[in-house]
Order: structure tokens, then C-alpha cells, then sequence
């Protein structure tokens, strides 16, 4: 079902486009053109991010968090063979679908903790990864509260997730 | 994010220089690489939604979009410019599909429109980010696809669930910058007082 719904939005907006008789061709090269730039400017940010985030998991301090954490995490009710999941979740979107793979091949794509990785996964962003791209073409430093914001909130998802799946 | 890059990376190389100095310049590199490869990979997905993207501006679609969201969008961002609402509006459309992707460069556009250069984020900056960071997705499609490729007998049974639990935090994340914003105006004016 849900395939369908991209190719249908894009037939719709080509044919509306045609009626509204704008050259389809040259807007979308128009469209298209800004994209090597844009990728340009945000590159150095990507890379820099994910430097940190490779010297954290290589380091091992991922694992040594982890374990720190485990109490708190099962006070909490998530799974502490998730809590590598949930620490690295904010900071890489690759990384941690493959930690995701894992996880269900690990423990079967059903069982319990692979059903809460998956609604943990998708109830949450990459939130440092998200913050540093959108700011990087303003002038902006001082972020105040928004970074601890979207954690409480990406905490909180977790919960809920674990919650959800309990009854669900 | 610069006492956050800081902390992350001094206290990595300081961990791996007793377990395996050879290993940080590599990995660096490594990572360094994988960026590229991610934003080779980006250019792509840019270069087609930015395409639509232009489309949907030239046939007059994203104003129309703009308007459907125009109540939303002025009650969470309290913003008066149409053509920064109308990258709002696409950025959370988007959004929505669970194009993670094609939202970026729409919500990056909005973001410099929102941007008054103080060097502060506004009130409003922060809300786009926030909902940006809860990811308000109703099609977790990544997902799915994983679990089917590991032998799921229902990959689709976590939608809903995952429906629950991301708007759950997208209205926690909406009404935390709220107050945070309300209590930020009241210390702004008492401090000008």
C-alpha cells in the first residue's frame, strides 16, 4: 500500500505542473541544480559529526556507557541489550540501523526486544546529526534548549516504545 | 555542539591511546569516508526531491500547501512570511511520508529564512528543529524493510505502535519548546525592565 503512494503524489504533481504550464523539464534542473552545492556546504559538518561518533564506538566508551547505564535503562524498562541502540541513536542514522540488523538477527525478527529496536528506531531522529545540518547555513551558536528538548523527547520515545510493544 | 564535539572526541582518543593507538587515524579516516560516500548518496536524493521541489514551487502547489498548514504553522512557529512558511509546510510534509531526506534541504531553507543573524537560535528556529528531532513519521519504511529482509512473519505489525509512540513525542516535544519559549519571553521582558 504504502508503495503506491509516492508514484501517485509525482504523477499527480507532473500532471498538475502541466496544467499550471510550467515547463517540467527546466524546473526540475532548475530544482535538481541545487543540490551539489547544498551537499558541498554540508559535508565538512557530516564528516565532522561522524569522526566523533566513530572515535566513541572504537574507543569503546559506547560499551562502557552502556553498561553504566544498564540500571538506569531498566528502571525505565528498556532492554539493556538496547541501550547501545538508544545511546547511539541521536548521533547516526547508518549506524544505527545496522545495530538494528543486529539486533533482529541476533534475536529474531519478532522477539520482544528486536519489535521495541524497531518502534524505538522509528519514533526517533539523529538528533545531533539533524541539529548540525539544518544550522549550518545560519549564523546560529547558541542553540539554548532545543538539543535537551529533543532528548527528553527521544528518552521518552524509548520508554513509550518498550511500553507499546509490552501491550501491543 | 562544540563542548559536546569536544568531550566526544578528546575522550575517545584519550580512551583508545591505552587500548589502541594505531586504530584513531584510521577510524577518523573511515569515517571521514563513510560521510562521503552518505553525502554522494545524498546528492542523489537531494538532486530528485529538489527537482520536485521546484515543481511543486513553479505550479503554485507548495503556496496551496502553505495555506492548508498556514493555522498549524502559525500557532507552533507564530511566523508571518509566506515563503517561509511554505518551506515549513513542505519540510513537515515530508517529514510526515518519512522522508527524512527530502526534508532537509526545505528545512535548511527555512531555517535561514527564520535566521535574524543574532547568533542566538529564535524561538521559532528551535521549534523547527525540535520537530525535525522527534520526527513526526508515520511510515517508518527503513524499518519495515529490515525486518522483513531478517524473517519477520509480520513486518508491518509495529506501524502502529510506532504511530503511538511518535506522536506522543512530537506533542511532548511541541509543548516542552512551547513552555520553554513562553518562560524565555517572560525573562527577556523582565530583564528589559
Amino acid at each position: 500500500m504504502s508503495a503506491y503512494i509516492i508514484p501517485v503524489i509525482f504523477i499527480a504533481l507532473f500532471c498538475y505542473a502541466k496544467c499550471k504550464k510550467v515547463n517540467c523539464y527546466d524546473t526540475f534542473v532548475k530544482g535538481a541544480k541545487k543540490s551539489v552545492p547544498l551537499v558541498i556546504d554540508i559535508f565538512p559538518y557530516i564528516a565532522t559529526i561522524m569522526i566523533a561518533v566513530a572515535l566513541l564506538r572504537v574507543s569503546g566508551i559506547t560499551s562502557m556507557l552502556a553498561y553504566v547505564f544498564s540500571p538506569i535503562f531498566n528502571l525505565l524498562g528498556i532492554p539493556s541489550e538496547l541501550i547501545e541502540l538508544v545511546l547511539l541513536r541521536p548521533f547516526t542514522g547508518s549506524g544505527s540501523f545496522a545495530l538494528l540488523n543486529d539486533v533482529l538477527l541476533t534475536y529474531g525478527a519478532d522477539s520482544y526486544i528486536s519489535r521495541c529496536a524497531c518502534v524505538i528506531l522509528g519514533c526517533s531522529e539523529t538528533i545531533f546529526y539533524v541539529t548540525t545540518v539544518y544550522i549550518s547555513q545560519t549564523k546560529v551558536k547558541k542553540l539554548l534548549y532545543a538539543i535537551p528538548i529533543a532528548l527528553i523527547c527521544a528518552v521518552f520515545g524509548s520508554v513509550l516504545a518498550c511500553l507499546l510493544c509490552r501491550i501491543m | 555542539m562544540n563542548r559536546i564535539w569536544f568531550i566526544m572526541v578528546v575522550g575517545s582518543i584519550a580512551c583508545l591511546i591505552w587500548t589502541d593507538p594505531a586504530n584513531v587515524l584510521n577510524s577518523m579516516i573511515d569515517a571521514s569516508a563513510e560521510a562521503l560516500t552518505l553525502s554522494v548518496e545524498l546528492c542523489a536524493v537531494y538532486a530528485v526531491w529538489l527537482g520536485v521541489l521546484e515543481l511543486v514551487e513553479a505550479s503554485g502547489l507548495g503556496e496551496k500547501l502553505a495555506k492548508l498548514l498556514h493555522p498549524l504553522i502559525k500557532k507552533l512557529f507564530k511566523i508571518d512570511d509566506l515563503q517561509t512558511e511554505k518551506m515549513i509546510a513542505l519540510n513537515m510534509s515530508a517529514n510526515i511520508l518519512g522522508l527524512g531526506n527530502a526534508a532537509t534541504p526545505m528545512g535548511i531553507e527555512a531555517m535561514k529564512r527564520l535566521d535574524d543573524g543574532s547568533g542566538v537560535a529564535t524561538p521559532a528556529m528551535i521549534m523547527l528543529i525540535v520537530l525535525n528531532a522527534t520526527s513526526l513519521q508515520l511510515l517508518p519504511n527503513t524499518v519495515i524493510g529490515l525486518r522483513t529482509s531478517a524473517g519477520s512473519a509480520s513486518p508491518a505489525d509495529i506501524i502502529l505502535p510506532t504511530i503511538i509512540a511518535t506522536l506522543c513525542t512530537c506533542l511532548l516535544g511541541i509543548c516542552l519548546v512551547k513552555l520553554f519559549n513562553h518562560l524565555r519571553e517572560k525573562v527577556s521582558k523582565r530583564s528589559k525592565k
